[in-house]
């Protein structure tokens, strides 16, 4: 009878064991997933209004633009310039896969070409794609925990992100930090398919805004032009404001304020 | 020197001994002539027409450039930096050159057509329509509207770009493109004319406008351009010309980059060098076909008359003189062929110039390095090609002649005269 027992028990511990193999792989790629996806949604909102600069560096010529955003979910935003005068109402909307400009000048709203889609987003080192893809990510991408531990005294999870086979993704492979303690990134590394580095995205200036803590500041450096870069400045941020898809129409990014 | 004009006669009659047969050899040998003359006509007129495509259309002969410019082709590159040069000096400079025809500025950029819901992305190339068509042809492709006039914003587009638009003339174009500033240049510009170049990597992408209209759409300074397109006399000499060019302009003290269209279009100028080489394989195929038919009669013509020359022979004479009159028959034959091939090539030659033979109905071309190449068969006549397919048929006709005359000398007397 003992004898049985413990045969039992022996059974039941290794189905245990079994299940809890089997169970963990699935769980630690959800959860960087998952890590990945709140990340994501904190810096979000549903919806949300901003003010920002975007001070623009490059080897010819620097510029800073003042601008307000605005965005709901991941398929909708709309950035309008305020400064300088001369680009005073340049707008770019982005509605799903589509990007469209509105410029003052001409009176005139531009759907942004898809063979123009990896060009530059007014002037800057960001590019059109990357109002887009941003949206994507979650589906586009493969998710794995490369490193969990302490950098420079921060408790950190770093990431790699691998597109899956038939994402129409442009990167060969993304690496991401994002601090343990508060969820927030510390920068984003983008490689081409050589597996070059080919830019780097560095959060910083972290405080609560809106009623939540947000990498203030965003700055974009091209890896093959280091003494590049684009820094973006949150001023203002509000989250869950009242905007409806109706906002992120083309009648509304021609109209002036 | 009697002795030899009588050397001459016999060979001479010897040559109408058999009329029919010097006929035939003779047709032969001028046919061989018009069709080496006829073959390298046709290829250099080829060559002419691929390379005037390359050049002529929109490259030019030589171009200038800052230094840094190619291949990247960044926006900040203008000749003389970020304050440009004063372009009248510049341009009067490079004119001023000995061999340089016209030389024509241009501007480059990036950006966005659009037209009505339709955007492109195009090339946008700055050109002064005074200056231009004395360097290139691209302005006589406009085949709908007029060129452009300065200062007008005006736009010329592609015929297929014009089709992906969907924009005829007369409409408003919003031309965007970023800015030497950073900022996005945008204006509305109007279709004047559109072109029809053949080369589809022309007629989709490219917007032509005033070369004032686009330093002032991309925020840049009237002295900034990024190009002088230069044409030149000869475009063979292009290689030459750009050398003493770039010695001339680095006087200047500007940065700048002279090259030919040799070094811009390398496949081109590698096809013509590869046509050259042809031209000669093609002389040496006729030829050497033509110099065993011309062996081949005399030959014959040797062994028919093995009992005359034993004849001579036994009279006396010495063998060195019979090979000379077979020699000489060879030489006379070349002359008759020569004379005659002359007669039949000049008038195909200057006909199939004027009237070239058209295949558009069997092909449509093909294009080469950006050039484009038209199946119209025109012949190019040059000095040189006849001279040196005449010069061709006479050796050809000689050296065939050098073996039966050898083996005229060894005619043993007896043994022909006693038929072993």
């Amino acid at each position: 009878m003992r004898r049985y027992q413990t045969v039992r028990t022996l059974v039941i511990q290794l189905l245990n064991t079994a299940l809890l193999l089997l169970l963990s792989s699935p769980l630690q790629a959800q959860t960087a997933r998952e890590i990945i996806d709140r990340v994501d949604r904190l810096l979000r909102g549903e919806s949300s209004r901003g003010q920002i600069t975007m001070e623009i560096t490059t080897e010819h010529w620097s510029r800073s633009l003042d601008m307000e955003v605005w965005s709901l979910g991941v398929e909708h935003s709309l950035v309008r310039v305020q400064s300088p005068a001369r680009e005073e109402g340049t707008a770019t909307l982005k509605a799903g896969q589509e990007v469209w400009n509105y410029l003052p000048r001409v009176d005139r709203t531009i759907k942004v070409p898809p063979s123009l889609m990896m060009g530059s987003w007014m002037g800057s080192h960001f590019t059109n794609d990357d109002l887009v893809k941003e949206s994507r990510i979650v589906d586009d991408y493969d998710f794995e925990i490369s490193f969990e531990g302490e950098r420079e005294g921060v408790e950190v999870w770093e990431f790699q992100l691998t597109p899956r086979p038939e994402a129409p993704v442009v990167w060969g492979r993304i690496e991401e930090q994002v601090r343990k303690a508060d969820l927030m990134p510390t920068w984003i590394r983008y490689y081409d398919e050589d597996g070059d580095l080919v830019r780097t995205l560095t959060f910083s200036g972290y405080r609560t805004m809106g009623g939540r803590l947000v990498p203030a500041s965003m700055l974009v450096t091209p890896a093959d032009k280091p003494e590049e870069q684009t820094v973006l400045t949150y001023h203002e941020l509000d989250f869950d404001i009242s905007v409806d898809e109706s906002f992120f129409s083309l009648r509304n990014l021609r109209a002036r304020r | 020197m009697a002795h030899d004009r009588l050397w001459w006669r016999v060979a001479w009659r010897n040559l109408w001994r058999n009329r029919l047969r010097t006929l035939i050899t003779a047709s032969g040998l001028a046919f061989g002539y018009l069709g080496a003359v006829l073959m390298v006509g046709l290829s250099d007129g080829m060559l002419v027409e691929l390379i005037e495509n390359g050049t002529r259309l929109m490259l030019g002969e030589v171009q200038v450039h800052s230094e840094d410019y190619l291949p990247e082709r960044n926006m900040h590159r203008t000749i003389g930096g970020y304050e440009g040069t004063d372009l009248e000096i510049f341009l009067n400079q490079i004119s001023s050159q000995e061999d340089v025809t016209a030389a024509a500025p241009r501007a480059y950029g990036g950006g966005l057509l659009s037209s009505g819901e339709e955007t492109q992305a195009a090339l946008l190339m700055g050109i002064d329509p005074d200056r231009e068509p004395h360097v290139t042809t691209l302005l006589s492709r406009v085949v709908r509207g007029r060129p452009l006039v300065t200062g007008a914003n005006e736009i010329l587009v592609g015929d297929e770009m014009a089709e992906q638009l969907g924009s005829v003339l007369g409409d408003e174009i919003v031309v965007v493109a970023p800015s030497s500033d950073g900022s996005m240049g945008n204006d509305l510009f109007t279709l004047v004319g559109t072109f029809d170049t053949g080369i589809p990597a022309i007629d989709q992408n490219y917007g032509l406008l005033a070369l004032s209209d686009l330093q002032f759409l991309m925020a840049m300074d009237p002295a900034r351009i990024h190009e002088v397109a230069i044409t030149v006399g000869n475009a063979q000499d292009s290689p030459r010309i750009a050398e003493t060019l770039r010695e001339f302009l680095s006087d200047t003290e500007l940065p700048v980059q002279v090259s030919s269209w040799t070094d811009l279009r390398p496949e081109l100028a590698e096809m013509v060098s590869l046509m050259n080489a042809f031209h000669f394989i093609v002389v040496i195929i006729i030829f050497g076909m033509a110099a065993f038919g011309v062996a081949n009669t005399m030959l014959i013509g040797t062994f028919e008359r093995r009992r005359e020359f034993a004849v001579v022979r036994a009279l006396g004479t010495a063998p060195i003189g019979i090979g000379q009159t077979v020699v000489y028959e060879g030489i006379v034959l070349g002359m008759i062929s020569l004379v005659a091939g002359s007669l039949i090539t000049w008038p195909i030659l200057v006909w199939l110039h004027n009237s070239p033979i058209d295949l558009t109905q069997v092909t449509s071309g093909f294009s080469v390095g950006g050039a484009q190449w038209r199946p119209v068969l025109r012949v190019e006549y040059s000095i040189e090609s006849p001279i040196v397919a005449g010069l061709g048929l006479f050796l050809t006709s000689i050296l065939a002649a050098v073996y039966p005359a050898w083996k005229a000398t060894r005619v043993l007397p007896a043994d022909a005269l006693a038929d072993r």
